[in-house]
């Protein structure tokens, strides 16, 4: 095991082996962790509990030295730790599993579990001691995993499962887990967990980070309540009650920024049926969006819930199932095709997706709509149009300073989604589909989104917002579709769209996954 | 995908204050006005050392000279533009000259009249050039090859067609209408190939900039998953920017076999690289999305009067290879550090 | 989804398409240099012959030691085009070092030959190693750095000799390292040999040959990993650029002087060529030598195939050209196949 007693400054169970006090961290424009304390003890495996944004992300990449703190102490086996970078992290012997994987999908897993640490004399590789210590490892972990195959052949668990396995090769004494679970099985699951108990009776602290309930109960020493970027309080697992963590995670929110929206149902926009994404990241989803309501969808990372929309759209290859807009039936959508019907998608990623970041706030704003005549003539742009029509777009939206010939490279994440915004005005539009439409923005620009997203729907158009913050899903929503593993777990309406029960339908199926 | 700060951790910093955008305004201010001023020195400089260089008719030749670079680096810079590249222009050249050519001897020989033999070789010329626009815009945007190795491939092409259909030999009978037009004709005394080549430019310049073509373009080049997502046509416009390339070429293939008055198999030799040397050192670039007819024109001038001057001063041939291989370099290592500094 | 239904999505369908993909492209390769060799046979009585083999065998070696070095460059995601000029960069340096040290030492011809043999290898060196600093410090495109070192040193080639062969070796450099044989074969054939099995075991056993497929294969996991980047990037360029000088030295010995034009572009395209047909990825980390040395024969027997043919030499590049186009084509068909799965 990767302890292997090989650790004689390991401290003994119980013994504080990380504490972290006052530790704040500010991305310009962001207080994304503002004075955070945490222990984490030999041994204990210590639940980091909070909603998307809460600061678990930053947090643990702070521990893992990816980004460095902007003040607070860091201890680490009783010693002062700065400068703290991946390597060093690694060397001193914290180990991060994160979502995203540091896999070379062309190598094998064996190959990649000794990436940069290799079994090696004078250059020369020790594949057979390699082997071995892979075998050994992977087998000691109870992992179904091929040391031979290549990381692309696998299936996302599988490769999960090797991600893990790469984090526990050598000197392990913290080991981080983001949503370890997202992606494994029942079984694969199990076996975790059972790894997990071992692990910690070797003495090796564990950070988990985790919204689920279950796993919590199952696996918790403690848990850390985090809430936007704040250590809310720091629990006995084996004391508190569901109910006392979901409260702390959502709190009692002082910053009422949702405006309140009147919902008039009326025709059916958007229906979806039986639809799956060639991916099968979408399988089986029967969906109905109405005009002037906002139609919304929750769901975990990895559920298929921005497939969904994107596929709508045009984007994400369609394997079967009908989309129709208006009641009339699309066979297979494209971007382009989808403006011309008034439907729109303002994507989650506005740096790949969205903006050309060195053309200026005026030829984003036209993107979309160059084909109208309003824009062009025999394709030929009219210059003069352009600016009369797009220079009011952006005053409306209160774009600071309201020069529209500066690259957008040069705005705000606020400022850039405005931009994403005046698309919409820029044609005729009544179907509009947000992926994260408040990602990347501060407090004051969410309002202004929220307020637009309003005044579309009071216009009378229809609206899908997908979202992985609860709150602003719930808040904004007249009806709320839950997803989970690329179905629809749930739809709630009126008094049933509460946060409990959004989680409640997530843990549903999951027990009912388990019964299957 | 994770929290929303960390998200949006690499956006936020990328949110330069006004300071930075000034910096960053006024290091691309900077970079358009040296090359000029290189232009301006390396003419003063070569004029200083040989005072052939600076005579009326050295400059109208420098300029008529580079009216042929100045389409090619033109041509190149439509593809470079969407982060692409044509190798095959060179050999592009080559295989138009020889069928025009071909062509124009084939059917002004036969007794038939010249002007329908001009009329046809043209076509024929640019026929072949598009063919070739076709081909290589085809396996980009369709295939998904990468234009590397696909206009690699379309260049090995090339190459085969000009010299077997001339059987390596230059191909004589180019009528003398056809030169008239291209070359030795002028208009108010200014050669027809700088005529060609500034109509050209000033044509590019208004379709780069004020038609939904050119402006899809520069999207597609500044952000090819943003093009996709508003509903830019991307392939159908990337194999558009192929095929105007390869006509480009065409067209001063056309214009240097007026000039040579034959069609010569080996007319393209090291005109994709200097047409590329030329785009890159003017300022277009790599990474796609920047650049422009002034650049192209800028960059093919600035290696026109180099090798000029070089000529006139006596630099060795081969000498210039060498100074035209670090100039690419020097091009891109620019590029990447002014990409950089943003 | 249950837990059966994403368990047995696994193994079934990615695998079972991804043979297709793998069956089109590798093992197309043996079928078609049997194709081409049968065929060959049938119709001409020459290509049989040993003679017509043996000039086979080392042009298929001297291809295949440039396509070697190529092929380690393409894996790490990057591209050398400076290969062509290399060789005839180091034929001239070689000749030229030896004919000087020849004249004014006069003294063992083995010093001179090793003296001679060391200077174009280093001049071979010496590219790759500007190449490979210039990709790996400045982070510039390797394709345009040496598009450029291309012109550069073709031009330095030309420059040291204006362009008239270099005559004046030691009688013994050609005849034991030109012309020499050995059971039958030249030398030529072992080198490459040599370095074929010297790279395959590289690529598979040596922490290098580890590095360059992860830096090709996802370059951020390597430093996250911490794999030194550029000192793998600078060693392929590197190798690349030995390698085509040795075949540079190799031709001159063969020639008997000293050439600006040997290599060349033909060389250059010709190692492309090889790669690509050979299952290496131009997007990076995938990729084996020994089957583009496979590439490498294929090419030289098809080149020969057609002359013996009477297939007008000005067509091939048509073949030549065609034949890569597709061979990536292939690879892009049959990735997103798999990744659409």
């Amino acid at each position: 095991m990767p302890a292997e007693g090989s650790l004689p400054a390991s401290p003994r169970p119980g013994e504080p082996l990380l504490v972290l006090a006052g530790v704040t961290k500010r991305f310009p424009g962001v207080l994304a962790l503002d004075h955070v304390d945490l222990d984490v003890r030999a041994g204990e495996l210590h639940v980091l509990f909070g909603e998307n944004g809460a600061g678990k992300s930053t947090l643990i990449n702070v521990i893992a030295g990816t980004f460095p703190p902007s003040g607070g102490s860091f201890r680490f086996g009783g010693e002062e730790i700065v400068d703290l970078t991946p390597n060093k992290a690694r060397a001193i012997g914290i180990s991060p599993v994160f979502q995203e994987f540091s896999l070379v999908p062309s190598l094998t897993v064996e190959e990649n579990l000794f990436l940069g640490r290799e079994t090696s004399s004078a250059g020369i590789l020790d594949s057979g001691a390699m082997r071995r210590r892979a075998r050994e490892l992977i087998g000691e972990l109870g992992f179904d995993l091929d040391p031979k195959a290549r990381v692309d052949r696998l299936s996302r668990a599988h490769q999960q499962m090797a991600e893990i396995a790469k984090a526990l090769l050598g000197n392990v004494r913290l080991l981080i887990l983001d949503e370890p679970t997202a992606s494994l099985t029942e079984r694969e699951t199990g076996r975790l967990f059972e790894l997990i108990a071992r692990l910690k009776s070797q003495g090796i602290g564990i950070i988990y980070v985790s919204h689920r309930m279950r796993e919590i109960r199952a696996l918790a020493d403690r848990v850390t309540v985090l809430r936007d970027g704040r250590h809310i309080k720091t629990l006995d697992a084996a004391t508190v009650t569901d109910a006392e963590l979901v409260e702390l995670m959502t709190g009692r929110r002082i910053d009422v920024l949702f405006p309140t929206i009147t919902h008039r149902p009326g025709a059916v926009a958007v229906a979806v049926e039986n639809l799956s994404t060639a991916d099968n990241q979408v399988a089986g989803v029967d969906l109905v969006a109405r005009a002037g309501e906002i139609t919304g969808i929750a769901g975990l990372v990895g559920c298929g819930k921005s497939e969904l929309v994107r596929a709508i759209y045009g984007i994400e290859p369609i394997a079967g199932g009908s989309v129709s807009i208006r009641g009339e039936a699309v066979a297979a959508p494209d971007p382009r095709s989808s403006l011309r019907r008034g439907v729109a998608y303002f994507p989650a990623d506005r740096g790949a997706e969205g903006l050309a970041l060195t053309r200026p706030i005026r030829e984003n704003v036209s993107m979309t709509a160059l084909d109208l005549a309003r824009f062009q003539r025999r394709g030929v742009i009219r210059r003069g149009a352009e600016r009369r029509i797009v220079g009011p777009i952006m005053e409306t939206l209160k774009l600071r300073p309201p020069n529209i010939e500066r690259a957008v490279r040069n705005l705000s994440g606020g400022n850039r989604q405005k931009v994403m915004l005046g698309r919409a005005m820029a044609r005729d539009l009544d179907i509009f589909l947000f992926d994260e439409p408040s990602v990347g923005i501060d407090v004051g620009a969410k309002v202004e989104v929220y307020e637009f997203i309003k005044r579309l729907v009071e216009g009378g158009a229809a609206v899908i917002v997908v979202s992985s913050e609860l709150p602003e899903v719930l808040a904004l929503s007249n009806r709320l579709y839950v997803m989970h593993h690329g179905r629809i777990a749930a739809l709630l309406e009126g008094e049933a769209m509460t946060e409990q029960n959004v989680l409640a339908s997530f843990f549903q199926e999951e027990t009912r996954e388990k019964a299957a | 995908m994770s929290d929303a700060p960390l998200a949006a951790a690499p956006k936020t910093a990328a949110e330069a204050p006004r300071q930075a955008e000034r910096r960053g305004l006024a290091v691309e201010w900077l970079r358009q006005l040296a090359l000029p001023a290189v232009l301006l020195v390396l003419l003063a400089g070569f004029g200083a050392a040989d005072d052939r260089v600076l005579t009326g008719y050295n400059l109208l030749n420098i300029a008529q000279q580079a009216s042929y670079l100045a389409l090619f680096a033109m041509a190149q810079m439509v593809v470079i533009l969407t982060r692409g590249f044509d190798l095959s222009l060179g050999p592009t050249v080559s295989m138009v000259s020889v069928a025009a050519a071909l062509t124009m001897a084939g059917v002004g020989g036969t007794g038939g009249s010249l002007v329908p033999a001009v009329i046809l070789g043209i076509i024929a010329g640019l026929a072949l050039a598009c063919a070739c626009g076709v081909f290589n815009g085809v396996v980009v945007a369709l295939l998904g090859v990468s234009p590397l190795v696909a206009t690699l491939g379309s260049m090995n092409v090339a190459i085969g067609i000009a010299t077997t259909i001339s059987g390596g030999r230059p191909v004589q009978g180019v009528p003398a209408p056809f030169s008239e037009i291209f070359y030795s004709g002028s208009v108010f005394g200014i050669s027809s190939a700088i005529v060609i080549a500034c109509a050209v430019g000033l044509v590019l310049h208004l379709v780069l900039n004020r038609t939904v073509f050119g402006r899809s373009l520069y999207i597609i080049g500044t952000n090819p998953g943003a093009a996709a997502v508003a509903g830019v046509p991307v392939r159908r416009l990337l194999v558009a920017a192929y095929i105007l390339c390869s006509a480009l070429a065409g067209l001063g293939a056309l214009m240097m076999t007026a000039r040579t008055g034959s069609g010569e198999p080996n007319l393209g030799g090291t005109l994709s690289l200097q047409s590329i040397a030329a785009a890159v050192v003017g300022g277009t670039s790599l990474a796609g999305g920047r650049g422009g007819v002034v650049t192209a024109v800028l960059g093919a001038l600035f290696i026109t009067i180099l090798s000029n001057g070089m000529n006139l001063t006596g630099v060795d041939g081969y000498v210039q290879m060498i100074v035209l291989g670090a100039i690419v370099i020097l091009g891109v290592v620019i590029d990447r550090l002014s990409l950089e500094a943003r | 989804m249950s837990a059966t239904a994403s368990l047995s999505r696994r193994p079934a369908t990615p695998q079972g398409r991804d043979h297709l993909g793998r069956l089109l492209r590798i093992g197309l390769l043996p079928v078609l240099l049997l194709v081409v060799v049968a065929g060959t046979s049938l119709l001409s009585p020459y290509f049989l012959g040993w003679m017509n083999i043996v000039n086979i065998l080392r042009m298929a070696a001297f291809l295949a030691i440039i396509a070697c070095g190529q092929a380690m460059v393409i894996v790490a995601g990057g591209f050398d085009l400076s290969v062509g000029a290399v060789v005839a960069l180091a034929s001239v340096v070689t000749a030229k070092v030896m004919a000087a040290l020849a004249t004014s030492l006069g003294g063992p011809d083995i010093l001179v030959v090793v003296l001679g043999v060391l200077a174009g290898l280093g001049s071979g060196f010496a590219v790759g190693l500007f190449n490979g600093l210039c990709v790996s410090r400045l982070k510039v495109s390797g394709f345009v750095v040496t598009l450029g070192t291309m012109s550069a040193t073709a031009g330095i080639g030309l420059l040291l000799t204006n362009g008239i062969p270099v005559y004046g070796m030691p009688k013994s450099f050609i005849q034991n390292v030109g012309r020499l044989q050995f059971l039958g074969l030249p030398i030529a054939i072992y080198i490459a040999l040599a370095i074929i099995l010297a790279m395959a075991f590289v690529q598979r056993r040596t922490l290098f040959g580890r590095y360059v497929y992860a830096i090709g294969g996802n370059q951020e996991a390597a430093v996250v990993s911490g794999v030194p980047i550029r000192r793998h990037l600078v060693g392929t360029y590197v190798l690349s650029g030995v390698f085509a000088a040795s075949v540079g030295i190799l031709l001159t010995a063969l020639v008997g002087s000293g050439q600006a034009t040997l290599g060349g572009d033909a060389m250059m395209l010709q190692s492309i060529a090889a790669a690509v047909i050979g299952g290496v990825s131009l997007r990076g980390g995938i990729g084996r030598v020994e089957v583009v040395a496979v590439a490498a024969l294929f090419l030289t027997i098809l080149s020969n195939a057609l002359n013996l043919l009477r297939i007008d030499s000005r067509l091939q590049p048509i073949f030549l050209g065609l034949i890569m186009v597709l061979a990536v084509a292939l690879d892009e068909y049959s990735r997103r196949r798999m990744s659409s799965v």
